[in-house]
């Protein structure tokens, strides 16, 4: 029984990879774009920037995956060997740090609050992460403001944030993300026909009712009470969008393609972490092709929670267990069984970029126009530290990011990596973060 | 002894603030909310309750966040995401579609349109004030009716369908904040106090004690002000919990106390634990509540006896994985029941915390952890707080499970705590942990770990102990088992912990040690106190400890 | 350590309630209860070559081609047949197929008269080994027994061994026993399998009694047989079956005896074996072994005729199990009616209980057993 079932989900993989690969294939209508092949000749506008954050839990090994040199044609560590066919469309920092200022290191938490929000406080409080502060910019407009996935099956593993307390759900089920975006809704943006849905339209005008009543709704309301409200009145807008945007005749996207449909997954929690990069894989085909289809221009991904309990197949030891208790191989400078979950997540990374990748737009690919952001919670895994994060980017931003480097920032703080990345993306801040965490200024060898 | 340990506690907790400290200043800050998101329990049971259980709920909801160890609590401080909201929206749109449907539309709209292709905005107005009511557990005002049927209207004549209208309302009043918030509201009363209004009363008593909403009789209630007597006050509680949808409250306190959210990211691994199934995951569920109901309700037992019980109740799943013979005679191919079951006296599988509700829930998918069940039990039975494990610690020691050295859990765990900076943590949690260390991840029973015996001594505030008995005995007298459970009952109630200046609370604890500590007794004198409906002017000061 | 197992005594002492710990010697047999969990064709193809040198029976691929020339095409044109018509025969060919047996000179269902279709002649084991049991004294026709090196009968095996869908190593199945097992398995009783003794976990004398449950088998989390689970007996004497035993360095085997067990078709009518005989590894968490015996060839064949889509070339073995069978001669015909053969299976612990919901068999061995085996049971009605 195990075996078919692993065989219909390998099938279905394959069943969609080689749906992007159609896409792949499809004409671009170079006529549709402008000389340079970067706008829309209709209309001038420029083809979009897209992001995506990409977290994998428990780092990569201890100190050894630092690579001796500096900027282009440096040696790829052997925890970053799948990554080897995109090493020239990535950078890799290493040695930034989370500083803690008095606060505790709350592991698999307070690092991540560094790097995703650019501060680190005590309380718990986690909001605001940098793709909500990029998809403010870029994200307009879109069916969905973003969309989050998480890969093991726990909806809380993704680290997208707004400014409510607590992150957003995030999708644990292919086939329901499938349904979410590509479900009876989707409205194919290179129809020829298009009529706004009378359904919709009514929805639209019923969520006006709720707004007109806003002001008596806060009346007996405590600020505190306000403020949550105010919250909830933000995402009703996010609502309102979304049907705005279903309202309206879709801008003609070349690469868009509809992925074939997914099948009901068997489980919902996962246990092995084969199984949830087979998962993850299944989302990185659903996102190429929203992006590509304009129904969101930012994603977010965990293949892992922080405190990963994915398994190794006949294995009882859970992969955080083994950065607790394997010692580090005195030859190798890094713990070995560890190392195959760490190769493993960076087989995903590579196969998240090789789906965005392999979507053609223009002169560029999807990859080219977007910057993948991938980010761990821990430094040395085995001490959960906070200090030399491996942190990989992927894609060039339209060409606002140079790639292909190696930038080591020993002591500098991590957080200026993701400060660079949202300037990368249009992020107008003058500076980003709190206390020592704080940055105003971007890594300029990166920065085109 | 519970003093001493409090001090090994206060280390820690210096050493670590970060979710110690977070909710008594919070609290101190007075600038919590005092609305409540509905929990996705909640959510079910308002439906089912409000339009019967053939209406079905598609969809996921919102991560809850647990405060001061139920999420009754962390409604306070969750609003509504972007993400969140789509999803509101959609199960909105899913319920509104089948109450209107053909089947169930006579049920609940009891006029009949003058034509059901156009609008008939006195036929809507009836069934959208008695669905209103419900709902938002009050009556709606002029403004919202209006709002509610030009909605119905609008949408009738754009879709050419009464019952459509409708839908849409409803499906708009769904996703309200009036419905998925639970809002308190103060009035000022004859002496010129400010107090909850009578519907806010309503809806704190019904969330407590049903999980739900008020029925017609408490909102009446609530209406003609006799809610506001003690007499009046008395009266509905007495009725609620006699009421057969008081098991609905019981379930979904212990469920929140008991952590039981977290069953949605449970899961093990099938290779070395094949007897835990996705039916024995549901079913040690509801084993436990099952046991609890039983114990509480029908035999009015003793809160602390819950942790020694013999009696419980099984699946043949269950059974098989508790290695405990059940034969049911039914007919081959007839789906299996609940039975009961009473262990014989001794039996280590007896009592709460041997079920795989606990032991299970409380274990990695590969193997068990006495840290992470010691926690679990510290801060869910005891409400005592673990502080989490520092960052940059070296736990070379700790089950290093090739190191012949160290053959058993606890041999790796007291090697990993001669490090000083450990031990201060994991003295308060393993002592107990260890004690349950004759159930596997999975809850089930072993004597043995890599072929050697399993020593399962404990220790529990000074008092040392054998094994899973050993444990539940000293947990049986330990008094903050009973003064937790007491908390929880009232967080569940009011939205926080009991405060300093609660004046009542003493007395409802007394009445519950009166009770000879029975829970229901509990929620009726919770119920009965005017401490959960206190307004107050500025959020209550440091928590009560 | 001897502090720990003194403790451990103590425990069990106390849960027990009698004085009867785990070094104590018991007062009384023990019973141990499993539940077949596994059950199948014993194959054996190691070196299939060895087996069957001429490697002629092939597939789906060549069973179309032999049947399309038992209708009258050559060789070139039924291959060229299958080439062009793809994953299956079309309904043109099929149609033609399945009529070719000749009942009276008119034209009947091959499935349902494989007697009356010509045999295909397909290639039987000629190789050295088979598992089974010596059942006769005709010594021209026995396989060497790969494990015990006996020399043993199984004409069963040398009929079918060379056919693709027996081409099984176990977990596996052969395909149509996988397919139909996976089919009955949630809805059809399984059987119980207890050991009787004064000691099990010593050598000596037992008792293995079998018996069919009123219940199906449940499955764990993996899809296999769940293990410790409870079973109520059937109180028929039908399908209760005892034998003498023996266990020697944890190995059973039986003074040969017939057997019966009931069982549901698909799967198989029922088990009846003359003359059965048994050989099983005895551990407390698993049993792992082989029944052989004398079984009806024609029952057997019915299985495959009875569902052709199976891909076995179902006339063709019905052939050759008519042509093995060596035992029970029809006084008429002298055809031979029994043929020998062997299953191998597997059984895992379980609880059982008669049918008034008396337990009678506890998982064996350890010290949960003790614990489970002296625990209030309480039987709903």
């Amino acid at each position: 029984m195990r075996a078919l079932d692993k065989l219909n989900r390998r099938r279905v993989l394959k069943g969609m990879l080689a749906g992007s690969a159609v896409t792949v294939g499809l004409p671009i209508l170079d006529c549709m774009l402008d000389e340079n092949g970067d706008a829309f000749a209709a209309t001038g506008a420029p083809i979009p920037p897209r992001f995506a954050t990409w977290f994998w839990g428990l780092g990569l090994g201890e100190g050894n995956w630092v690579p001796k040199t500096a900027g282009a044609d440096y040696q790829l560590p052997v925890q970053l060997e799948p990554l080897k066919p995109f090493q020239k469309k990535m950078n890799l920092f290493s040695g930034g740090e989370v500083f803690l200022d008095g606060q505790s290191n709350g592991t698999h938490f307070t690092g991540v609050q560094g790097i995703m929000t650019g501060k680190v406080v005590g309380t718990g409080d986690y909001s605001n992460s940098i793709d909500t502060v990029v998809g403010n910019v870029i994200g307009n407009g879109t069916r969905f403001r973003s969309l989050e996935v998480a890969c093991d099956g726990d909806p809380k593993a993704c680290w997208s944030a707004r400014s409510d307390n607590g992150r957003q759900p995030a999708e644990i089920s292919p086939h329901a993300l499938y349904a979410r975006i590509f479900g009876p809704e989707f409205r194919d943006p290179n129809a020829a026909e298009f009529a706004p849905d009378t359904g919709v339209m009514v929805r639209r005008s019923a969520l006006s009712a709720v707004k007109e009543r806003r002001e008596e709704l806060m009346r007996d309301l405590g600020a505190a009470d306000r403020q949550k409200l105010d919250n909830y009145f933000t995402s009703l807008r996010a609502l309102e969008t979304k049907l705005d945007v279903q309202l309206q005749k879709p801008e003609p996207l070349p690469a868009c393609s509809k992925p074939g449909e997914l099948e009901e997954e068997k489980k919902q929690v996962l246990t092995m972490a084969t199984d949830a990069m087979e998962r993850h894989n299944l989302f990185a085909g659903l996102f190429a092709h929203a992006l590509a289809c304009g129904q969101t221009r930012v994603v977010s991904s965990a293949i892992t929670a922080g405190m990963s309990g994915l398994l190794r197949q006949g294995d009882s030891t859970n992969h955080h267990t083994y950065t607790h208790e394997e010692p580090v191989d005195a030859t190798l400078g890094y713990q070995v069984k560890c190392a195959w979950f760490q190769s493993l997540y960076m087989q995903a990374l590579h196969d998240f970029a090789k789906a965005m990748d392999s979507i053609q737009e223009g002169d560029k690919t999807l990859l080219d126009r977007m910057v993948v952001f991938a980010f761990t919670d821990h430094g040395a895994p085995r001490l959960h530290s906070v200090r030399n994060y491996p942190i990989i980017t992927l894609g060039s931003a339209n060409g606002r990011l140079k790639t292909g480097m190696h930038i080591p920032k020993p002591g500098d703080a991590a957080t200026r990596v993701s400060y660079t990345v949202m300037q990368s993306m249009g992020v107008a801040l003058g500076d980003w973060g709190t206390a020592s965490n704080k940055v105003s200024t971007p890594i300029s060898e990166v920065l085109a | 002894m519970t003093f001493s340990l409090w001090r090994g506690l206060a280390v820690g907790a210096s050493l670590f603030a970060l979710s110690a400290g977070a909710s008594a200043a919070d609290d101190a800050a007075g600038d919590l909310p005092l609305s409540l998101r509905l929990s996705p329990g909640q959510y079910k049971q308002i439906i089912a309750d409000v339009f019967g259980p053939t209406i079905s709920i598609q969809g996921r909801f919102e991560p809850e966040i647990r405060t001061d160890g139920l999420l009754a609590i962390g409604a306070r401080s969750v609003s509504i995401s972007d993400t969140g909201i789509e999803r509101y929206d959609d199960m909105a749109r899913g319920v509104a579609a089948q109450v209107i449907d053909a089947r169930h539309r006579d049920t609940f709209v009891h006029c009949k349109p003058q034509a059901a292709n156009a609008a008939d905005d006195a036929c809507a107005k009836q069934f959208i004030s008695l669905i209103g009511r419900l709902l938002y557990r009050r009556s709606l005002n002029e403004n919202e009716l209006g709002t509610q049927v030009r909605v119905a209207a609008e949408s009738a004549a754009k879709l050419h369908d009464f019952y459509a209208g409708l839908s849409t309302s409803l499906a708009e009043m769904l996703i309200s904040p009036d419905f998925l918030f639970r809002y308190k509201r103060t009035e000022t009363d004859a002496s010129g106090q400010r107090r909850l209004d009578g519907y806010s009363k309503a809806s704190v008593l019904s969330f407590f004690l049903w999980n739900s909403v008020p029925d017609d009789a408490l909102l009446k209630a609530a209406e003609n002000g006799s809610i506001h007597t003690q007499e009046g006050l008395q009266r509905q509680v007495d009725r609620m919990i006699s009421s057969s949808r008081m098991e609905g409250g019981l379930r979904a306190f212990f469920s929140d106390m008991l952590g039981f959210s977290e069953f949605e990211v449970l899961a093990k691994d099938p290779t070395f634990f094949p007897r835990y199934t996705i039916t024995v995951k549901e079913d040690s569920q509801e084993q436990t509540l099952k046991t609890i109901v039983d114990h509480v309700m029908v035999r009015r037992g003793d809160y602390r006896d819950l942790f020694t019980t013999p009696h419980t109740y099984l699946t043949r799943s269950l059974a098989a994985l508790y290695n405990v013979p059940l034969p049911e005679k039914t007919d081959n191919g007839q789906p299996m029941h609940w039975q009961p079951y009473t262990y014989k006296e001794g039996d280590p599988r007896a009592g709460l915390l041997a079920q795989a509700s606990f032991v299970a829930l409380y274990s990695p998918a590969g193997r068990s952890s006495p840290t992470a069940r010691g926690k679990a039990l510290r801060e869910n039975i005891l409400c005592q707080k673990v502080p989490p494990p520092p960052g940059n610690v070296d736990f070379k020691f700790v089950q290093d499970t090739s190191n012949p050295q160290y053959k058993t859990t606890r041999d790796r765990l007291t090697a990993h705590r001669s490090e000083a900076m450990c031990a201060g943590c994991h003295k308060i949690t393993d002592p107990i942990g260890l004690a349950l260390e004759n159930f596997d991840s999975a809850g089930g029973f072993r004597t043995k770990e890599n072929g050697v015996v399993i020593d399962t001594t404990g220790e529990l505030s000074g008092v040392k102990f054998e094994g899973p008995i050993g444990l539940a005995k000293v947990l049986h007298d330990d008094p903050a088992v009973v003064s937790c459970v007491a908390k929880r009952a009232f967080g569940f109630a009011a939205g926080r912990l009991p405060a300093s200046q609660d004046a009542d609370w003493p007395k409802i604890e007394a009445a519950f040690k009166d009770s000879k500590y029975n829970v229901l007794e509990l929620m009726r004198r919770i119920a009965l106190s005017d401490v959960v409906y206190t307004v107050p002017a500025r959020q209550v000061a440091a928590a009560q400890k | 350590m001897a502090l720990k197992s003194q403790r451990l005594r103590h425990l069990v002492c106390v849960l027990a309630g009698v004085g009867a710990g785990l070094s104590a010697s018991p007062s009384h047999a023990e019973t141990r209860g499993y539940i077949v969990s596994w059950f199948a064709t014993a194959t054996n193809v190691v070196d299939f070559k060895a087996n069957c040198p001429l490697d002629k029976n092939g597939g789906q691929v060549n069973l179309n081609v032999r049947q399309l020339m038992g209708i009258g095409y050559t060789k070139e044109e039924a291959l060229q047949i299958v080439q062009d018509s793809g994953a299956q025969l079309t309904p043109e060919f099929t149609k033609r197929i399945n009529v070719n047996a000749k009942l009276n000179d008119r034209p009947v269902p091959i499935f349902n008269y494989p007697e009356a279709t010509e045999d295909p002649q397909i290639e039987m084991v000629t190789g050295k080994f088979a598992y089974g049991f010596d059942l006769s004294s005709k010594t021209a026709q026995k396989f060497e027994d790969p494990d015990t090196h006996q020399m043993i009968d199984n004409q069963l095996w040398r009929a079918v061994g060379c056919l693709d869908s027996f081409r099984a190593v176990p977990p596996g199945k052969p395909y149509p026993e996988e397919l139909s097992w996976n089919l009955m398995i949630d809805s059809a009783p399984g059987w119980s399998l207890r050991l009787v003794g004064d000691d099990l976990s010593k050598d000596g004398k037992v008792t293995v009694i079998l018996d069919r449950l009123t219940q199906h088998l449940q499955r764990d989390a993996t899809g296999n047989v769940l293990s410790n689970a409870t079973y109520i007996m059937e109180s028929s004497k039908r399908s209760h079956n005892e034998f003498q035993a023996e266990i020697k360095n944890g190995m059973l085997t039986i003074t040969p005896k017939d057997l019966y067990l009931e069982a549901e078709h698909p799967f198989y009518f029922d088990i009846a074996l003359k003359n059965a005989h048994m050989r099983m590894q005895v551990t407390p968490e698993k049993i792992v072994g082989y029944w052989g015996g004398y079984l009806k060839w024609q029952d057997f064949a019915y299985m495959y005729t009875s569902r052709p889509a199976n891909g076995a070339d179902s006339i063709g073995m019905y052939h050759a199990l008519k042509k093995m069978a060596d035992a029970d001669p029809d006084p008429k015909t002298g055809q031979n009616r029994l043929i020998s053969g062997t299953y191998r299976m597997e059984a895992i612990p379980a609880f059982l209980a008669d049918d008034s919901g008396k337990i009678v068999a506890v998982p064996g061995g350890g010290e949960e057993s003790t614990v489970a085996a002296n625990t209030g049971i309480k039987v709903a009605n």
